[in-house]
């Protein structure tokens, strides 16, 4: 009997090759579409239901079954949640990540093997790799592509039972397949944002949860230039959307933002794209997670403080305590507590772990 | 495959698609065009009006073509809007196309008093008649339950409804072919029904107006079906409407044994293999043939998904748009735990289903229930 492999499917174009590459393979394929957001009911339009409909048209086209399941509680109770919190101390989170670990490579995992499976697969652009006795977790083929920044909380046990049947393409190659099944998400736009937000207003979403606190916008000299909404609705090195026009500098040089002081509900910014008080060379991250085994430090690699950053060399110095801190060769622009720092060597991510201090 | 959610939808008659094909290729006409070809189709569709009026015991004049139950509905509630009094009563196991429609309203002015149900599902008569106001417009219960199967008692109800000079309106979309439709008896001024729910075509229904009941239309044009419904007429599938109303009328009794017999086999097999399953619904006042069973050791998610595989299609609560599992609101309504709430099926038989389906049924369930070692 063909081995059953169960693939997430979100509707997107990536997660649909995957599941005709591997019924190609001879999988015996079984689609699931997750459902992990829930909108408001008296809304009129539900967002998912595009997806949901997408899903379902490659279904139909590949004649493979398709489950839905609701993850939705589960999302709020372990992803959101740490989301909402994050935003409270004024740290920026990344949802997805934790999403992966959470919910896709856990409670996912989970039910496909319910459903009597041995494998999951999705539509991430990353490899996974055995040798030695461990199982590696690379970029995608599609280096532009490349999804492992956002998979490097995934363990031994989550990866020797995942397939990502794309990792080794590139997107057009997976757009040019879906075309030519006629695949009605073929040229459908890659999805960008938190996915639970989607296109909605950032600010007007997270209102809906926290009270904002709106206090003054400073220079980094502590000069008065402005009020600010609520810290959570700004993140390090944004320029847009501050609110803070030229006139107040002594230059026309856009305003960034430098710092948030939670202490004193300030806003502290900064003018021009090179202000000192943007960049940063040591950051230290906590949350350590290492695909195979921790490294011995001083350890030379490379890192990604944001996706599709390029790899940036550095050395982690030490590992003490569960804090790892990191030096940079270079200068970085705006690390953020909150944000992933995934470490890599070559091809190969090693793991990573959350931004505490910069 | 095979199909138990004829609560959802029913397959077509095959006599059904026959007519609807034949209407459809031969009979194009523009039932408004005064020549023959207008004719035709014009009389093809007071054909399955008679047909209809025909099969409840009232006038031609009565039946309003429609695109389907909730379109029915939603012309009822929507008169509120040009109503002076503007209350409504309603229970709190309606279909959405009755419960978000009141909702969606509410921001134009029209309020609304949502009356419980019992653990049976079933709407107490008293508590309508004490949450009438001195603005209540309409009252609006359904016939039976699409989830439960509950009946309600709608002639008791009505009578109250009148006694006080208010209009009554009963979604009756999942009763023909499965209990009788006595009009004098029920005394409902307004009635909606939906073509596919009893083996018509889907985007078609009708809305029973009693005479002397002035209604504004919802969709306004060319006005067709007496200025209360514009649109060029759907003539096959009101074609096809008329014919599967005749036959669900002529067939009860016979349809009624069948799925009693169905859905005894079914529960008799059920408890051999699970003694411990809980049926919803009123135990007597319940429409025949449909069965909603909490079985307490196995979400409903897990069961159907699995069904599904094996090619068995029943449903559970209530399915969101983009078909994933809710808690129901009727079975909460009706003080249902969470727990079994979303533990629980609905499996609506059908004239087509067999005593052999049924058995392959408890099969599947039986190798489900063993897989996941949830036997009770």
């Amino acid at each position: 009997m063909a081995e059953q492999v169960v693939v997430g499917m979100s509707g997107g174009v990536d997660s649909a090759v995957a599941a005709y590459l591997l019924k190609e393979q001879g999988y015996d394929v079984q689609c699931v579409f997750m459902k992990n957001w829930e909108d408001d009911d008296d809304e009129f339009y539900c967002s998912s239901e595009e997806d949901y409909n997408d899903a379902l048209q490659v279904c139909d086209i590949l004649n493979l079954p398709l489950h839905s399941v609701n993850f939705s509680k589960e999302y709020r109770e372990n992803v959101f949640s740490y989301f909402l919190s994050e935003y409270k101390s004024g740290r920026t989170p990344n949802p997805d990540v934790l999403c992966n670990k959470e919910i896709k490579f856990k409670f996912f995992l989970d039910y496909a093997m319910k459903l009597g499976a041995n494998q999951i697969a999705t539509g991430h652009y990353a490899r996974i790799e055995k040798h030695n006795g461990f199982y590696h977790l690379s970029k995608g083929f599609d280096n532009n592509k490349d999804q492992s920044y956002f998979l490097y909380l995934l363990g031994q046990k989550e990866l020797s039972k995942s397939i990502f049947p794309i990792g080794n393409m590139d997107k057009d190659e997976v757009r040019k397949i879906a075309k030519e099944h006629k695949f009605s998400n073929h040229d459908k736009k890659d999805s960008t944002g938190i996915c639970f937000i989607g296109e909605r207003d950032f600010k007007s979403f997270l209102q809906q949860y926290l009270p904002a606190k709106p206090g003054d916008i400073v220079t980094s000299k502590g000069k008065l230039v402005g009020k600010h909404d609520g810290l959570m609705y700004y993140t390090l090195g944004q320029r847009k959307g501050i609110g803070v026009g030229g006139g107040h500098g002594t230059t026309e040089e856009p305003w960034y933002v430098l710092k948030k002081d939670l202490d004193n509900n300030q806003l502290v910014i900064g003018q021009g794209h090179d202000h000192p008080g943007l960049y940063s060379k040591n950051i230290t991250a906590g949350q350590l997670h290492w695909i195979t085994s921790a490294p011995s430090s001083p350890f030379d690699c490379t890192a990604k403080i944001r996706y599709r950053q390029k790899d940036q060399a550095c050395i982690i110095t030490t590992i003490k305590d569960g804090i790892a801190t990191i030096s940079f060769t270079e200068n970085q622009f705006a690390p953020t507590p909150g944000q992933s720092v995934v470490f890599y060597d070559g091809e190969q991510c090693l793991g990573g772990g959350i931004v505490e201090t910069v | 495959m095979l199909y138990f959610d004829h609560s959802a939808t029913t397959p077509i008659d095959p006599k059904v698609s026959a007519l609807m094909k034949e209407v459809a290729d031969n009979h194009f006409g523009n039932p408004s065009s005064i020549h023959k070809y207008g004719q035709k189709a014009r009389a093809i569709i007071e054909k399955s009006r008679r047909q209809i009026a025909d099969a409840l015991g009232v006038k031609s004049r009565n039946i309003i073509f429609t695109g389907g139950g909730s379109e029915a509905n939603n012309m009822v509630l929507q008169n509120l809007l040009y109503s002076d009094k503007k209350h409504v009563i309603t229970s709190a196991i309606e279909h959405p196309a009755v419960l978000k429609v009141l909702k969606h309203l509410k921001r134009f002015g029209v309020s609304f008093t949502t009356v419980p149900v019992n653990k049976f599902g079933m709407v107490d008569p008293a508590n309508i008649e004490s949450a009438i106001r001195d603005d209540t417009a309409l009252i609006s219960i359904m016939y039976a339950n699409n989830e439960v199967g509950t009946i309600q008692p709608i002639a008791k109800i009505a009578k109250i409804v009148h006694k006080n000079n208010i209009l009554f309106h009963t979604d009756a979309v999942q009763t023909p072919g499965k209990i009788p439709i006595i009009m004098n008896e029920l005394n409902a001024d307004l009635m909606s029904f939906s073509a596919h729910k009893f083996y018509g075509p889907k985007g078609v229904g009708f809305l029973y107006i009693r005479d002397g009941i002035k209604l504004f239309p919802m969709i306004i044009g060319g006005g067709q079906e007496k200025k209360l419904r514009a649109g060029t007429e759907n003539t096959p599938g009101i074609a096809g409407l008329g014919l599967a109303m005749e036959i669900a009328v002529k067939n009860l009794s016979d349809s009624q044994n069948h799925l009693k017999t169905i859905e005894n086999h079914f529960k008799k097999r059920l408890t051999e293999i699970y003694s411990t399953a809980i049926y919803n619904g009123h135990p007597e006042h319940h429409l025949p043939g449909l069965v909603s069973v909490t079985i307490p050791s196995i979400t409903s998610d897990l069961m159907l998904v699995n069904l599904d595989i094996k090619g068995i299609a029943v449903s559970s609560g209530s399915a969101c748009s983009s078909g994933t599992v809710k808690p129901s609101d009727v079975l909460s309504a009706m003080n249902v735990s969470n727990k079994h709430n979303i533990s629980t099926l609905r499996i609506s038989f059908g004239k087509s289903n067999t005593i052999e389906e049924v058995d392959k049924l408890i099969d599947a369930f039986d190798e489900i229930l063993e897989k996941y070692n949830k036997k009770r």
